[in-house]
């Protein structure tokens, strides 16, 4: 008699195995099993760290059977506050999207055609490898002609260490030049950091173009929402965009999309002329005010010139400088965490940042504070060093290109055949470049150009179809990560522990780096060996196994270890193994978290004592206790702000003048320039764009459990002007740039300020691989110019002109 | 135990976490009207300037409930602590309740092929500690579940110093939603309208209680 296994018993036999041994699934060990009974309760809480945003808020996994069934906020992590959004409670859905990448994949269509044969670990490997060698040999062993890029996350430096450290390549991207990198940049440089806004204890914020309530970040969202609407903090919302945040606004300001700056410049001279501003403050802790006050009254930027610029009344700038100031140090130009929006962005961060400081309100309680990081101890590895390694190739597009390159600016060179060196390939780690990089054509035909693109993901995004081989990892909820210290206010520890074994034959990149390090490893010595001449010159009087050895040309040393074994030695070295055992547990440690942790109610919980709180860090030079001095109630806060500080800049003061910059050709002082405003033509429309709290980027796109909360994005159009061309809601219109056109359903509303037109980020994929996301709304990047600003080539997201037409 | 929730809907950010978190934790069905608790938006323009008000809801688990009471069945009914419940293999699916709700807080489950509703998250709420899978995961922590009859439950404490109001509460169902009306009188006005009755628990208990005596006898245990 033939036995069969219903689907049922398959089931159940797998999940006494996963949960029993631990072992890996195969068809052998089910069979083998199935007849026992599971010895061990099936039902467990895991704790683990979300992986659906950029925010890593602590998770508890419930797990069912061997079936994550629930996750739920993790209560001990101070930065999440106890809660999982919409995103971080949908994260199941990632972990059981039916379109995801199950198994090694090689091309066997034409890019782009979705035509792939499954492959094993083996294979794949095997076939990176040929082409790697096929590609170094021709290329003399130049490492860098191999590009990668990575999306942000915890085992992002996994993969890095792999690509830069252990293969060589200089040519790293990833999202900060599409993401915040002039806003970090633009505050280091003025501040010393980009610090963190105590939206706890704030009592004045203006969020200009920042959204917290639609893009989510910890534990600001948490901490503002209690308190805006007449509960302690006034808030102003600058935005194009009535948004989720601007309802909550004291005051909102619709403000014409790219002339922020104008508007900071304008609450910065109504400050100096009115002399509102901290002035003792200002006296102990800037460099250069003198030039910065000159500056701004010289180039009169009064209210009115900003009136006619960005359409806010002079009145309203006028009240708004005021309150700030008089409500100061507890008021906060809020940095934002966006992407960069015009050619001023870090001029505009810079001015953002000196408003603020003029209040006093840095690195004091309810200002900008820089709160402190609870150290780890360290993993090291050889990084071989490779003669024939170009630099970067687009370190010269900009003012000061750092390691992570200008994404929209390195496509381009790539694309257009302008490269110093050829780039012949790509590895894309959890980055989706073909939906995130602005000109989505140009990226298109980038890949098409390169001999080699393989992507490590975890579903069939829209860059994977053009991989040549596609590499499946795990999704979050099945790996153990890299450890990691939060920093902050209330600093802590957490960590990432599996909660089940990885499905199908996906991996953790941990364990994807080893394979392909293995079988990479010599045969890329061997053409190092062949041209790469200083180790040639090594290799006369040294040992070549030992030499190999010891200057890290086996490339998977670092990949050996299993990582809960890593994390445990990065922990343990610095808090032992009592704390290891309460991380584990509670998926969180802090020094004294047993004693400090209390529940209030099933809504607030104590993190760590009042006194406790890191809200400021850096070495005052007056001679007094920090702590006793910062929480002591009766203490003048102005007093407090106005101590002199050491800032983390080069001249440890606030920074008006950046003489180092001028060297470059940056404006040293943040200056409004008419001749780099994009005017918008009558009949136009700029396009700008920006995020919502139920997706992540275009991360999230094929959750089904999320898109049952939008199912696809709508234009945002001024309704008035809707009017004036026959558009109602719902109709599909055509948006047309200089790069490209997309149609899209329309949402006439108030809600937007004229000559602008919105829709959101991470719709539009058109990879036939996601069943559910597939040609939802439209991509923005399909009609985004690729322009870049002068600093660090960041690309400009609002600047592109479009026509709109009912079709 | 008489089991009810107050909502600071001041906090509320539309993120519609508790929507998934309500969905990922009690298996509701799929599809955009399929929904045991949902957000309220009030939109529109004062003026021309955009304004927007947002109210979390779910079912009131009101204490004289109206769908309990035309449920030819006795699927509809009052669980533990006064909590709307249904049961699946007794509803013939008449509909009647989605009738009589005042708040639309029923719908056709056709996986159980019975209506389904919001159950206060009771397999894991009315343990020590615990609470429903929409006050857990709130990021602005929007609500407080509690116990009506314990006056030193979380709830209790908050509505004796908050002043509240009812949505609907003209239709005399004695909701069990406390809409947290804001201390600022400003931010008070703008929420709600001239009729809107505002509470206090000095003020409402009394009722509330004296219902709760009148109704309990049909409570299950």
């Amino acid at each position: 008699m033939k036995v069969e296994i219903s689907r049922r018993r398959f089931l159940q036999g797998s999940v006494a195995l996963s949960i029993a041994s631990g072992t890996a699934l195969s068809s052998s060990t089910i069979l083998a099993s199935s007849k026992e009974k599971p010895q061990v309760a099936l039902m467990k809480k895991v704790p683990t760290i979300c992986e659906m945003c950029v925010n890593k808020c602590a998770a508890i996994a419930h797990v069912h059977n061997g079936v994550v069934t629930k996750l739920d906020p993790n209560p001990y992590f101070p930065k999440s506050r106890n809660m999982l959004c919409a995103r971080g409670a949908a994260g199941i859905h990632a972990l059981y999207d039916p379109d995801r990448l199950k198994y090694p994949l090689i091309r066997t269509g034409e890019r782009g055609d979705g035509k792939y044969r499954r492959a094993t670990w083996e294979e794949a490997n095997e076939y990176i490898k040929d082409k790697l060698v096929k590609i170094l040999e021709e290329e003399k062993d130049n490492r860098s002609c191999i590009g990668y890029c990575a999306g942000e996350g915890l085992a992002e430096h996994t993969f890095k260490t792999f690509m830069s450290d252990k293969f060589g390549s200089s040519n790293f991207l990833n999202h900060s030049t599409i993401c915040l990198q002039t806003a970090v940049s633009g505050y280091t440089l003025t501040i010393g950091g980009y610090g963190q806004a105590d939206l706890e204890n704030a009592k004045y914020v203006i969020m200009a173009g920042a959204n917290r309530a639609e893009a989510i970040l910890t534990p600001d969202t948490m901490d503002m929402f209690k308190r805006t609407r007449g509960r302690g903090m006034k808030l102003v919302v600058v935005d194009p965009r009535f948004t989720n945040t601007a309802m909550h606004a004291d005051t909102y300001v619709p403000i014409r999309p790219g002339t922020d700056l104008a508007f900071v410049l304008a609450l910065t001279y109504v400050a100096i002329i009115d002399q509102v501003y901290n002035r003792s403050y200002v006296a102990k802790n800037f460099v250069d005010f003198d030039k910065y006050k000159k500056h701004i009254i010289e180039s009169e930027y009064t209210p009115e010139w900003a009136e006619k610029i960005t359409g806010v009344p002079a009145a309203t700038i006028c009240k708004i400088a005021h309150d700030f100031m008089a409500a100061a140090p507890q008021a906060v130009y809020y940095q934002g965490r966006r992407t960069t929006w015009s050619k001023n962005d870090f001029q505009l961060r810079r001015a953002m940042a000196l408003f603020t400081a003029l209040g006093g309100g840095i690195d004091v309680k309810g200002g900008i504070v820089f709160g402190k990081k609870l150290p780890l101890g360290e993993h090291t590895t050889t990084a071989p060093m490779y003669a024939n390694a170009k630099p970067r190739i687009d370190k010269n597009l900009a003012a000061v290109v750092g390691a992570t390159g200008t994404w929209v600016g390195w496509r381009n060179m790539v694309e257009e055949g302008k490269s110093p060196y050829p780039i012949r390939g790509m590895f894309v780690y959890k980055q989706n470049p073909m939906l995130s990089v602005p000109n989505s054509a140009k990226t298109r035909t980038m890949f098409e150009k390169m001999d080699l693109v393989v992507v490590i993901d975890t579903m069939p995004s829209d860059t994977a179809m053009l991989a040549d081989v596609i590499l499946p990892e795990c999704t979050y909820l099945e790996r153990e990560d890299p450890v990691q210290s939060f920093a902050g206010i209330e600093p802590s520890i957490a960590v990432r522990e599996k909660v089940i074994e990885p499905m199908y034959e996906s991996k953790p990149v941990n364990e994807i780096m080893r394979g392909l390090a293995q079988k990479l490893s010599k045969p890329l010595w061997e053409i190092t060996k062949k041209y790469d001449e200083d180790v040639q010159e090594e290799l006369e009087d040294s040992d070549e196994a030992e030499f190999y050895e010891e200057n890290g040309f086996d490339l998977a040393e670092p990949f050996m270890h299993d990582q809960e074994e890593t994390n445990k030695h990065m922990f343990v070295e610095k808090y032992g193994e009592e704390a290891w055992g309460v991380l584990r547990e509670k998926g969180v440690f802090y020094p004294n978290m047993l004693t400090y942790f209390k529940k209030v109610n099933n809504n607030t919980y104590e993190y760590y004592p009042k006194d406790k709180k890191f809200y400021s860090v850096l070495k005052l030079e007056e001679e007094y206790d920090p702590v006793a001095f910062l929480h002591d109630i009766c203490v003048n806060p102005v007093d407090v702000a106005d101590l002199k500080r050491s800032f983390n800049t080069p001249n440890k003061k606030v920074e008006c003048f950046l003489g180092s910059m001028a060297a470059k050709g940056v404006d040293p002082m943040p200056v409004w320039r008419d001749e780099e405003y994009v005017n918008v033509p009558v009949g136009k429309f700029k396009f700008i764009t920006g995020r919502h709290a139920q997706f992540t980027q275009n991360a999230t796109q094929n959750n089904i459990m999320l898109l049952e909360l939008m199912r696809e994005n709508y234009l945002w159009i001024n309704d008035k002007e809707a009017e004036a061309l026959n558009i109602g809601f719902g109709d599909t219109v055509e948006v047309t740039s200089s790069i490209g056109q997309v149609r899209i359903k329309a949402y006439p509303t108030p809600k937007i300020v004229p000559q602008s037109v919105f829709y959101i980020h991470g719709f539009g994929a058109k990879s036939e691989g996601l069943t559910f996301a597939h040609r939802n709304g439209a991509s923005d990047n399909e009609i985004i110019e690729d322009t870049i600003e002068p600093v660090h080539g960041c690309a400009n997201m609002h600047e592109t002109l479009v026509s709109i037409r009912r079709v | 135990m008489n089991y009810a929730m107050a909502l600071e809907y001041q906090n509320c950010i539309n993120c519609k976490a508790c929507e998934v978190a309500c969905k990922e934790e009690n298996g509701v069905q799929l599809g955009a009207d399929k929904q045991r608790i949902w957000i309220g938006v009030v939109e529109g323009t004062i003026f021309g300037k955009p304004f927007a008000n947002l109210y979390p809801s779910q079912c009131n688990h009101c204490i004289d409930a109206p769908c309990v009471s035309v449920c030819p069945t006795n699927a509809s009914h009052f669980a533990q602590g006064g909590i709307v419940k249904v049961d699946a293999h007794k509803c013939i699916l008449c509909k009647g309740c989605m009738e009589a709700c005042p708040y639309d807080a029923r719908f056709v489950d056709d996986t159980m092929v019975a209506v389904d509703k919001c159950t206060f998250c009771d397999h894991r709420s009315l343990v020590e500690g615990g609470t429903t899978a929409c006050q857990a995961t709130c990021p602005t922590k929007v609500r407080t579940f509690g116990d009506l009859d314990d006056e030193n439950s979380d709830i209790v404490k908050l509505l004796k110093t908050k002043r509240f109001f009812f949505q609907k509460e003209y239709t005399g169902t004695l909701p069990k939603l406390f809409y947290i009306l804001p201390d600022d009188e400003a931010y008070a006005k703008q929420s709600v309208s001239h009729n809107t009755i505002i509470h206090t628990w000095e003020d409402i208990k009394p009722m509330y209680d004296e219902a709760r005596t009148r109704r309990s006898k049909e409570w299950r245990r």
